[in-house]
């Protein structure tokens, strides 16, 4: 049951509004369209099912624990590790309880790490297979860095410097900034709270859930005012509420249902405002004000509907949402008279509109077809208006339209799969992906492309499938758009819009011979060619594999490895002077992971488990900028080894003692900020050098009592 | 390097048409002399060419190969001396974010009965030169491999061993080490745009005569004051005497699509740069301009479009495009020119239907007549109306009509012609025309002038001697304003400042003390007037070409005889001198030319009578086509 629960990551607004609504139908319709219970079991025995070896037990069963650790957190990016950043001793609690009564009700409990901020627990009832309710807690936690350097505080919206600070031009004529600067830490810390309910009856289930997530923290956010800049650290206190409901209805044969869902984001921050560390650049702008993200709303309803019969499968989405936001405006600046803005506020509102349409049949044994459509349309309703520009709250620059960025997406997928005996299939198709905008340089882009795989059996230990797909993307006449203050060089394309031609191949092959030893290995390739850029990206080039194998030496002893690289090449074209190409950057981009994990369980008597895994990661970007002469950039990588062992004995019949040892060897370097100080640059006054570099231990120890 | 490419070619080659010959089983396929035809060698001499062939690069040190040939393409054999130069690029933002592309020099070699490097003369007009050594560490400078190279040629200033002058020949030639032509230059501008004001332009001995060649040493790395870096020397050096606008870049940057780095001017803004000329900013210090440490900000805020902008002439364009004023009618009444002038918006093609003085936004608008073109004008006072002033005599559609009374027409040239001159200024708010009561700002017209007859308007009148395209070529369409908004140099000027102006009896150069057009004009540009100590004529003052136009049939018009109309030097002491010695004397100042003048009929200082009675004889010698042509003699390019 916790896994329907979605523990969405909420990234800002409107993407985790449309991934809830982009999940929330596939699990749907996945769920109840693929689903076991929509097996025809007209014809199955089902009382021949029923396990005669099971034992319904009733009571209570399960463990609790209690734990204590010791935690190196001088810098709390290993906390993304461990899953919190006290430096020192650290307490939590762990369950997984299970009570079941006789007559079919079920009760569990169960907690992991609570007390760290990455704590969980949940409290599930219910009756299997009828209803449930489900009550749950979440902490999820990302530590960039401890030792941001600024001179800043924050009280509520505000960022405000010491008394005694020292303005200047520069940040070198800032007198006070060595004394004045301290310590601050980048971090967000979020709290979730779920609710769900489901209730499922003879031709109907009905769900309801919502979710409450508290985020707090704070984030890099970028201050400028004309060309002086401060590095600021951000406030960040807000909530998300969602709430879902969805009821489904099936017979044989057929299934429709209703979703629909509701969101709501609160910001308790309406704006950063803050002191300029620099002397005004001219005029009198003291301080700068930003507006902080608004307060907004989702609204959400969904129509599904399922048909299948005689092999053919027709399955019909539509979905309306309704995203707004009428925050009050803050004025144009706060740096003298703010010109007049046209509304007090955006009262904006975007409709979308999302179809799916799939069939799916089988006309002839060995042969399946299919066809989808997807229709989905963004129709931005806010009213138009000419907004007043000035310019990082210093200057007026005239006013601008605030651009629509309409966009109406179709998509066509015709395809068809055909076996031609036990061992080997085909499947191949056809994708048409069209997309009208506005706004943008393009008015419209089209994707052909073209896809295949085959799937080889090639003995019972033995299998492979090859994929491949080329796509050729075009569009209409590109037209850079008039709307930047500064044209952009004619021959720009940007990435996104340009005509491209990509090909991607996958192999894939798996050994699962022996119930001892199994290994699999894929190789993945793509080729993106953007044919028609004299400026822009010219080019990307992706290669990898993947190679991980497991092996059961005995029962209790296992051992697995996996092997993963990736690199990534794209090169780009540029100009210094409005005309064709005469600067190329090529960036080569490369990651490895590698690790290698054991488990040697009941040793000792079936008293001791063992278990260790070891792992490196290893992530870095290489740029070279070409005019002529190759200037590569400085470093951009992170490297991590990290060992995670732990140690389970058991120390009477229903007591057991744990011992967790993590030890993490990290570094990353960022060439943005390496090696810099607070005032390395004259006109950005920085955080300075944010690279990690640490050995950090974790030592815990959980007593758990089995019930 | 680019040897090593041909020679791959050359192995590569071959190896493809073995393959063929073999199956023709003929030639034993020993190459032919890649080098070019020599051909005779060239016996006369006006013009040196040097065609760099490459430069190889083998161990670090360079060979260029280039071919000397004449006007005609003969090859050029024994050439005694040359100096060869090196200098590497750094391409725009290398040194830091927002830095201008910087030259980095390496070295100066000469060659003459002693070679700093290896010169091989090739008997064939092809020469060869090695450097002494590799260019990394010369001057403390690295080489940058793929960086944009040049190396300057400068031949010339001496003689082939038979006696033939060579002209001084500077040629440059870019190249990189790790393919064929450069990645990346810093081509700004063409020597010609320098020479259009300049002539011919030359510096250290005039051994240096292209841009090319000034920018290999003038850098941070050669030069020690920073003064003397290209751009900042150059602009410094314009600041004073500049003879048209400093505001318009586009004088000296002038738009080429042909040069890539053209529009730098607006597009790399550095403080070298624009300090040079905004000299009463110092970045850094923030006074003047807020706190610079560097280039890195500058385009934040200067952006191509501001700095275009902020430098270009277009407002005054846009506003001078909503006005027009002509003259359509004009005759003489005995002593009286009747005249109509036609106000017009060409914008938007629509007539003004208000006269001059109702239109708020005409801060000045006037008419001066004269008469008697034949004579240079019967006075030096010419009468003139202020239209924002007076209300026409009647007008409408546009045409207004008006009338300039006591002109001065004596009874023998009833029958000349006279001049009309407009000049006048526009109250403007930057591209718009606006009212007078709200603003201060003015616009210059562009003066012009219209020829009338005692019937009616002319296109010929007085002679054509300079125009405003030759004046322009120093001192730009116009800008040049005098008594606040005369700028019509060709024709208007000309109307006052005529024979009817005396010179000093006392002057030590009389031409220098008259304000008579001509004289006024050459002992200006001459430099030898008290009231102008400081000009420094930018290009050779012999070159008569820079400001005289041609007359109708292609003779240029500083060439003897004068025109008739031409008067003699008046004094104030009532002598005279006669014209063409009055003229000459301007520049020719020495006794020896006074006494060569007057052995030759020239009268200075004489009576009327004398100085007009034609006793000069200088066009015997000096005149259009005779031995000692003007023309010929002056160094007209």
């Amino acid at each position: 049951m916790m896994k329907s629960i979605q523990f969405h990551i909420n990234k800002p607004l409107q993407l985790s509004l449309i991934a809830l609504a982009v999940s929330a139908s596939i699990t749907s319709v996945h769920a109840t369209g693929y689903g076991v219970q929509n097996a025809n079991r007209d014809k199955a025995k089902v009382e021949k099912w029923e396990c005669k070896r099971c034992v319904t037990t009733s009571g209570f069963n399960g463990s609790v624990g209690i734990g204590a650790a010791y935690n190196d957190a001088g810098d709390i990016h290993f906390g993304n590790t461990t899953g919190t950043d006290t430096d020192g001793a650290v307490g939590h609690i762990e369950a997984d309880l299970n009570y079941q009564s006789e007559n079919g009700y079920q009760t569990t409990i169960t907690a992991d790490k609570l007390g760290y901020d990455t704590g969980s627990a949940a409290i599930e009832t219910g009756r299997r297979g009828q209803y449930s309710i489900a009550l749950g807690y979440r902490g999820l936690a990302n530590y960039d860095t401890n030792a941001a350097l600024t001179p800043y505080m924050n009280s509520g919206d505000q960022l405000f410097l010491p008394d005694d600070w020292q303005a200047g031009a520069t940040t070198g004529q800032m007198s006070n900034l060595n004394d004045d600067i301290s310590d601050t830490a980048l971090k967000t810390q979020r709290d979730r709270f779920l609710l769900e309910a489901d209730y499922k009856g003879s031709f109907y289930k009905a769900d309801i859930n919502y979710q409450h997530e508290k985020r707090e923290g704070k984030r890099t956010f970028s201050g400028n005012l004309l060309t002086n800049s401060a590095m600021l650290a951000q406030p960040i206190d807000d909530t998300t509420d969602e709430f879902g409901a969805k009821i489904y209805f099936n017979g044989k044969g057929w299934l429709v249902g209703i979703d629909s869902s509701f969101s709501q984001y609160k910001n308790d921050h309406q704006a950063v405002n803050w002191e300029s560390a620099f002397t005004p650049t001219f005029g009198a702008a003291y301080a700068g004000q930003s507006a902080a993200a608004p307060d907004n709303k989702a609204y959400r309803v969904g129509a599904n509907a399922q048909l299948n019969g005689n092999g053919h499968q027709v399955l019909m989405n539509l979905s309306v949402a309704s995203f707004t936001q009428d925050q009050a405006f803050l004025p144009a600046t706060i740096n003298g008279p703010s010109p007049a803005l046209p509304t007090s506020s955006l009262d904006g509102q975007v409709d979308t509109t999302d179809m799916k349409l799939k069939y799916s049949g089988r006309p002839l044994r060995g042969l399946s077809v299919r066809a989808r459509y997807d229709y989905s349309d963004r129709d931005n309703k806010t009213a138009l208006n000419a907004y007043p520009q000035v310019i990082t709250d210093s200057y007026y620059a005239g006013t601008a339209v605030n651009p629509e960025y309409d966009r109406t997406k179709q998509l066509v997928d015709v395809g068809a799969k055909y076996r031609f005996n036990r061992s080997i299939y085909v499947d191949g198709g056809y994708r048409y992906d069209h997309n009208d905008y506005s706004d943008l340089d393009r008015d419209s882009l089209q994707q052909n492309s073209l896809y295949a795989k085959l799937n080889y059996r090639i003995s019972p230990a033995w299998s492979a499938w090859l994929k491949a797909e080329a796509s050729d993307r075009t569009g209409s006449t590109y037209k850079a758009v008039t709307t930047t203050s500064s044209p952009s060089n004619p021959y720009l394309r940007k990435s996104y819009l340009a005509d491209r031609q990509r090909q991607e191949y996958k192999l894939n092959v798996a050994y699962s011979g022996s119930a001892a030893f199994s290994a699999s290995a894929n190789l993945h390739a793509s080729y993106d060619d953007y044919n028609d850029t004299e400026i822009g990206l010219t080019r990307v080039d992706t290669q990898g594999y993947d190679i991980s194998a497991n092996y059961m030496i005995s029962e209790n002893f296992n051992l697995n490895a996996y092997l993963n690289q990736d690199w990534r090449d794209s090169d780009q074209a540029g100009s210094s002077n409005f005309g064709l190409a005469n600067w190329y950057a090529n960036t080569d981009e490369q990651s490895t992971l590698v690790g290698a994990g054991l488990t040697y369980q009941n040793l000792l008597d079936s008293k001791l488990n063992l278990g260790l895994d070891y792992s490196y990661a290893d992530g870095q970007s290489d740029t070279n900028v070409i005019q002529g002469i190759t200037s590569p950039y400085g470093d951009y990588f992170s490297e991590k080894h990290n060992i995670n062992a732990f140690a389970k004995y058991q120390l009477a019949e229903k007591m057991a003692l744990r011992f967790d040892w993590i030890f993490e060897n990290y570094k990353d370097s960022d060439w943005l900020n390496q090696g810099l100080s607070v005032d390395s640059i004259p006109n950005v006054l920085t955080f300075g050098d944010l690279s990690h570099d640490y050995n950090a231990h974790y030592f815990g120890l959980t007593f758990s009592y089995q019930m | 390097m680019k040897l090593i490419t041909q020679s791959r070619l050359h192995k590569s080659i071959p190896l493809g048409l073995i393959a063929i010959l073999a199956a023709c089983g003929g030639d034993d396929g020993s190459p032919g002399n890649p080098g070019e035809p020599g051909g005779p060698p060239a016996s006369v001499i006006t013009e040196l060419n040097i065609t760099v062939k490459d430069v190889a690069f083998d161990a670090g040190i360079a060979t260029v190969n280039y071919r000397i040939t004449n006007e005609e393409d003969e090859p050029v054999v024994g050439i005694p001396s040359a100096t060869y130069l090196a200098a590497q690029l750094l391409p725009m933002g290398y040194t830091n974010a927002g830095n201008a592309s910087q030259w980095q020099y390496f070295t100066s070699e000469s060659c003459s009965d002693v070679c700093d490097g290896e010169f091989v003369d090739h008997k064939n007009g092809q020469y060869s030169y090695t450097f002494s050594g590799a260019f990394d560490g010369m001057n403390d400078v690295s080489f940058m491999p793929g960086g944009t190279q040049r190396v300057v040629i400068k031949i010339g200033g001496d003689s082939l061993p038979d006696g033939t002058a060579l002209p001084i020949t500077n040629q440059h030639y870019d190249w990189q080490d790790k393919g064929d032509t450069p990645a990346y230059t810093r081509n700004l501008i063409e020597m010609e745009t320098c020479n259009s004001c300049h002539s011919d332009l030359a510096f250290h001995g005039s051994k240096y005569n292209e841009v090319e060649t000034c920018v290999t040493c003038h850098n941070t790395d050669k030069v020690s004051n920073p003064d003397n870096v290209f751009a900042p020397m150059v602009h410094g050096k314009h600041l004073t005497g500049f003879p048209g606008s400093l505001a318009d870049c586009q004088t000296c940057h002038a738009p080429d699509e042909t040069l890539t780095e053209n529009m730098n001017w607006a597009r790399v803004p550095t403080m070298e740069a624009c300090g040079s000329c905004h000299t009463d900013i110092d970045f850094p210090a923030g006074q003047g301009h807020p706190t610079q440490q560097d280039n890195s900000n500058c385009v934040a805020c200067h952006n191509s479009d501001w700095t275009m902008s902020a430098h270009s002439q277009a407002d005054t364009d846009a506003v001078l495009g909503q006005f027009s004023v002509e003259i359509v009618s004009a005759s003489l009444n005995g002593t009286t020119v009747d005249l109509a002038v036609r106000l017009s918006n060409p914008a938007t093609n629509e007539i003004y239907s208000d006269s001059a003085d109702k239109l708020n936004f005409v801060n000045d608008l006037r008419v001066y007549a004269n008469w008697g073109v034949s004579v240079d004008y019967t006075t030096r006072s010419a009468k003139s109306i202020k239209l924002q002033d007076i209300t026409p005599i009647s007008g409408s559609d546009g045409i207004f009509n008006y009338q300039i009374t006591g002109l001065t027409v004596p009874a023998e040239l009833e029958d000349d012609k006279g001049t009309l001159a407009i000049q006048g200024k526009l109250c403007s708010d930057d591209d718009m025309l606006a009212n007078c009561a709200d603003i201060d700002n003015t616009t210059n017209l562009k003066s012009s002038h219209q020829f009338f007859s005692a019937s009616a308007i002319t296109d010929v009148g007085r002679r054509v001697v300079v125009t405003n395209e030759t004046c322009g070529s120093c001192h730009g369409d116009q800008e040049l304003n005098y008594h606040g908004s005369r700028n019509d140099l060709e024709g208007q000027c000309q109307v006052c400042h005529n024979p009817n102006m005396q010179a000093e009896a006392s002057a030590a150069n009389p031409s220098a003390s008259t304000a008579d057009y001509k004289h006024l004009a050459h002992t200006l540009h001459a430099g030898s007037r008290e009231s102008y100590p400081d000009i420094n004529y930018p290009a050779n003052i012999g070159n008569c070409a820079q400001c005289h136009t041609e007359d109708a049939s292609g003779v240029l018009t500083a060439a003897l005889p004068l025109n008739s109309a031409v008067q003699p030097l008046a004094f104030d002491d009532g002598s005279f001198t006669s014209p063409t010695s009055a003229i000459c004397s301007a520049c020719h100042t020495s006794d020896t030319s006074k006494s060569h003048m007057t052995q030759q009929g020239g009268v200075f200082n004489g009576t009327e009578a004398d100085a007009t009675s034609g006793t000069e004889s200088c066009a015997t010698c000096h005149g259009q086509g005779a031995s000692v042509d003007v023309l010929a003699v002056h160094p007209i390019k």
